[in-house]
């Protein structure tokens, strides 16, 4: 075995590993640079034969040889030597690098040596090995062979990845994910934006920010007309608000505008199918206006709420249709939303004190392209101040049971405490504390043993009377309930499982149970 | 004196249920069965003191992290418990109703989370597969469909129906789809509005060109208040429901287009008893196509003793398919876990079949469609092949048999699910 250790000022060892030069004055300790090894390093010089051998660390004893140092430092342990021999030499071990064996390998210099013994030798199996390892489907070729088990399992599995990032190796997967995830909403916008101006003029120069834009200019009175069909992007150039890169803007409506969008969303039910034809002066009339390409084209007029709704107004004309507009208008007003999300990815001011809760559906979808599909988003949505409790059907259950449960986790210890006087008059009080059902759940998990409970179980089948009320049933022999009913006992139960499970509370008296059931299996019928 | 609790492996016994070792005793699949039928036998009965033996005994067998007969058993304990308060009286009745606290872990999620979590086995996609190829058939020549979307996993259907339409020769038709406002209770619970998951759908489809109508039908009554029980907001939503789907007007119903009912695990939350009249007012709309997908099991039975063994046998099968598919701590496999066990309070928790879930095997379901004048459509081959292509990708295990028109997922033979397609005679 070759092996130099050479600190890195040193020169020569027969792996022919260079001269480093000298560290600069270190008055203190220099962070080495990603890539380069600590200056103060021992540089490990080890010849090809030494990397691919397998066996290099060998125990003293019984000449076991192992792959790694831990482990056979591991495998000392078990010789049982005397203290004194069980230390490894005395000298302070100093971080280790390695330098690999090949000259023409940029990893051969000490300054670019790598600092794992492992690391070292994978790759110089990598580069400089042979190819040993093959792949079946691909006849491609691995000189590692975790790599090559690595590329087995995924090869011919093709990947199908999401603009979001994620990687899918089922089909249908990928598909649902798509059609949901943020990215495809914001990539739609961006897409829409930049469409070719046919009677779009302004839908050209109209650019989505990116997901995490800054925060939005304030609002600008929205008054700005829309231009007529034809483009002039001169004017918006004018625009107060207007982003230094971009010619048009879309204007953030100031917030109380905003919900007309969304109420509209809610009472689409109510709304008939006359809405295209629907009554000016209302924000009814806005979205009647929108489902109306005719008008739309020809609408020069913002109204004046929702300014930015009127904004697509001029950006849809030539194709309504396809955006989903539906003619016939009765409970379509989706279809709205979808134009309307444009401006909204030019971000509206954060939402009021009191956003009406039905202005989630556009402003959730461009607040969801800003924050992302995060596991937070339903914290979010509280933050903004909806309730989410004013959606229909099951969300509100949901934020429901929520708060159910919130309550109940602290009931336990309650009940707990009324456990102490009631064990007294029972034959075997130890048993409720054998179910492990009193025991309250703490939030880490962790079980709160109250020792004076865990006691005698063996008597729950040793000759006491038929009736055990370890359930604190407080009830006759023949069954009937006591007032109490099942109090505090079995309640915990029920709460316990808002915890991490109900059944960690259940499993909770297993380990200091005995096993009363051997002593007396006669009692035991069901076993 | 020590407890041995060791998990032995895969028994003779009961295919693949794996056994627990207790004090010496060997402890297996058919053995916590038969305690779970002495506890039920006694909570009939009333017999207290062999309840809580029963209970002793399950509660040292049962873990939620541990094998999957554990795991199972300890939502059935859980179950019981709850039930067991309920026979205490007046006290009993008001811990029973917070007894009946959600289960851990029923917390809302996002979209794209309920993406994964419909994924995790293809419990749910094998019926959404099958469902569309049988939609994609029924539709052909179609110009304008629109789906009526009885379901509990919130559009995570139509994407891929979106996709299928997409590459229809001839070009895709005019797609709406009608959602009620008002759903069963249940998991997954998703943190946002029926709206919201319209106006990604919406997109989505543009990108694929296909013209989307997604709308959302109120039902009925205002919604229930938050402190009425859950039994009596399944019934109250049950009515709504029926009565929407008798009203034209609300749903919007236009003629020329082709109009589906999808029902997705769906039918066993409708009453027992108005299932008839629920699946009359179906027919009523003049559908071209009802796909049904629903559990394949019998777990309607009014004997107590027969619901428990009935849920320990069936919902087995997720459980173990599950142990193969995530592991012990993960997060989306104890979301489906916790969903199991709401079904099985549902199941076992009262015997008011009223709001809660009441599953009835596809062969009886069938039977029901036949009585209520429907006709089965077969599944054809290409509907069959994209059902295998989607079960090749998981976990082996999975399997799918024809049994008469509809079409059953298995795990290890086990029938799961059933999916089905009819239309009125």
């Amino acid at each position: 075995m070759e092996v130099e250790a050479t600190p890195t000022t040193a020169v020569s060892s027969s792996g022919g590993a260079a001269q480093l030069p000298p560290p600069g004055p270190p008055a203190k300790k220099k962070r080495a640079l990603p890539g380069m090894p600590d200056p103060d390093a021992e540089v490990i010089a080890l010849s090809p034969k030494t990397l691919l051998a397998t066996n290099r660390f060998v125990c003293e004893i019984c000449k076991k040889g192992f792959q790694r140092d831990q482990n056979l430092q591991l495998h000392r342990r078990g010789h049982n030597l005397p203290w004194k021999l069980r230390q490894r030499s005395g000298k302070e071990v100093r971080k280790r690098v390695y330098v690999c064996p090949e000259p023409s390998c940029v990893h051969h210099d000490p300054s670019r040596a790598l600092g794992d013994l492992t690391g070292i030798k994978k790759h110089f199996c990598r580069k400089h090995g042979e190819k040993k390892w093959k792949c079946d489907k691909c006849s491609k070729k691995y000189a590692v062979q975790s790599d090559w088990k690595a590329h087995v399992k995924t090869c011919g599995s093709r990947e199908y990845r999401c603009d979001c990032g994620t990687l899918f190796s089922r089909r249908d997967s990928f598909i649902t994910h798509r059609a949901f995830c943020d990215a495809l909403a914001e990539e739609s916008a961006k897409a829409r934006a930049e469409a070719p101006p046919a009677e779009d003029g302004s839908s050209a120069a109209a650019v989505v920010p990116p997901p995490a834009p800054p925060p939005p200019p304030p609002p600008a009175p929205l008054r700005q007309q829309p231009p007529p069909p034809a483009p002039h992007h001169a004017e918006q150039r004018n625009e107060p608000e207007t982003n230094a890169t971009e010619p048009v803007q879309f204007a953030p409506p100031p917030p109380p505008q905003v919900p007309v969008l969304s109420q509209t969303s809610v009472s689409a039910a109510n709304v008939s199918a006359g809405s295209s034809s629907s009554v000016a002066g209302t924000s009814q009339s806005l979205l009647g206006g929108m489902f109306a390409p005719s008008s739309m084209a020809s609408a020069p007029q913002f109204q004046n709420l929702v300014g930015g709704v009127g904004r697509p107004e001029r950006a849809l004309p030539a194709k309504p249709p396809s955006l989903c507009l539906a003619t016939d208008a009765s409970s379509s007003i989706f279809s709205a939303p979808v134009s309307a999300e444009r401006q909204q990815f030019a971000p509206p001011p954060p939402p009021s004190p009191s956003p009406s809760p039905h202005m989630s559906a556009t402003a959730l979808l461009q607040k969801a392209a800003q924050m992302g599909a995060t596991s937070s988003s339903s914290s979010f949505l509280r933050g903004l101040g909806l309730d989410v409790s004013s959606s229909p059907g099951a969300s509100s259950s949901g934020q429901q049971h929520h708060q159910e449960a919130a309550m109940q986790v602290s009931l336990p210890d309650t009940s707990l405490q009324q456990w102490p006087p009631r064990l007294e008059p029972e034959p075997a009080p130890g048993l409720s504390a054998g179910l492990g059902l009193g025991l309250p759940y703490d939030s880490t998990g962790a079980q709160v043993c109250l020792p004076e409970l865990m006691m005698g179980q063996s008597s729950l089948f040793s000759g006491k009377p038929a009736t055990l009320d370890f359930l604190g049933l407080g009830m006759s022999p023949t069954g009937a309930p006591a007032g109490r009913g099942l109090p505090a006992f079995i309640q915990p139960i029920g709460m316990a499982g808002t915890g991490a499970g109900a059944a960690e509370t259940f499993g909770a008296g297993r380990g200091a149970q005995a096993t009363p059931w051997e002593r007396n299996p006669s009692s035991s019928p069901i076993l | 004196m020590e407890q041995e609790l060791r998990t032995g492996g895969g028994d003779n016994l009961r295919a693949a249920h794996s056994s627990v070792c207790f004090s010496g005793g060997l402890i297996d699949g058919p053995r916590i069965q038969q305690l779970l039928l002495h506890c039920a036998t006694a909570l009939e009965s009333n017999d207290v003191t062999l309840a809580q033996q029963a209970m002793w005994v399950l509660n040292n067998i049962a873990s939620s992290q541990g094998d999957p007969s554990q795991r199972l058993t300890s939502w059935l304990l859980r179950a019981l418990v709850a039930r067991a308060c309920r026979l205490c009286g007046p006290a009993g009745a008001t811990q029973s109703a917070a007894a009946r606290a959600p289960a851990p872990r029923e917390r809302a999620m996002s979209v794209t989370e309920l993406a994964e979590y419909v994924d995790l086995t293809p419990w749910h996609r094998f019926g959404f597969t099958a469902s569309n190829g049988a939609i994609l058939r029924a539709v052909v020549g179609s110009a304008a469909v629109h789906v009526v979307d009885l379901s509990v996993t919130r559009c995570m259907q139509w994407p891929t129906l979106i996709d299928m339409l997409s590459k229809r020769p001839g070009g895709p038709p005019a797609l709406r789809i009608t959602v009620p406002s008002a759903r069963p209770a249940v998991p997954p619970q998703l943190d946002v509005s029926d709206e919201e998951i319209g106006l990604r759908l919406a997109n989505f489809a543009k990108s694929k060109g296909v013209q989307l109508e997604f709308s959302v039908i109120k039902c009925g009554s205002p919604s229930p208040s938050p402190t009425s029980s859950p039994p009596k907001k399944q019934a109250a939503l049950c009515q709504d429901l029926a009565s929407v789907l008798s009203d034209r007007q609300s749903l919007g119903l236009r003629d020329g287009e082709a109009l589906v009912v999808n029902c997705q695990s769906w039918i066993r939350h409708v009453a027992p008893g108005s299932r008839d009249a629920f699946l009359d007012a179906v027919r009523a709309l003049n559908p071209c196509l009802v796909t049904v997908t629903d559990e394949d099991a019998d777990l309607d039975s009014p004997s107590l003793a027969t619901r428990i063994a009935g849920c320990f046998d069936f919902h087995w099968i997720l459980f173990d398919a599950l142990d193969t598919s995530a592991p012990r701590d993960s997060p989306r496999r104890v979301e489906h876990e916790a969903a199991v066990g709401r079904k099985i309070e549902s199941v076992v928790g009262a015997d008011d079949a009223d709001g809660a879930e009441r599953s009835e095997s596809g062969a009886r379901l069938a039977e029901r469609m036949r009585r209520n004048g429907f006709a089965a459509v077969v599944f054809d081959e290409e509907a069959v092949g994209e059902v295998r292509r989607l079960l090749s990708e998981h976990a082996t295990g999975w399997g799918v048999k024809r049994e008469e028109d509809m079409l059953v997922l298995t795990w290890k033979g086990h029938g799961a699910v059933y999916t089905g397609a009819w239309t009125p005679n």
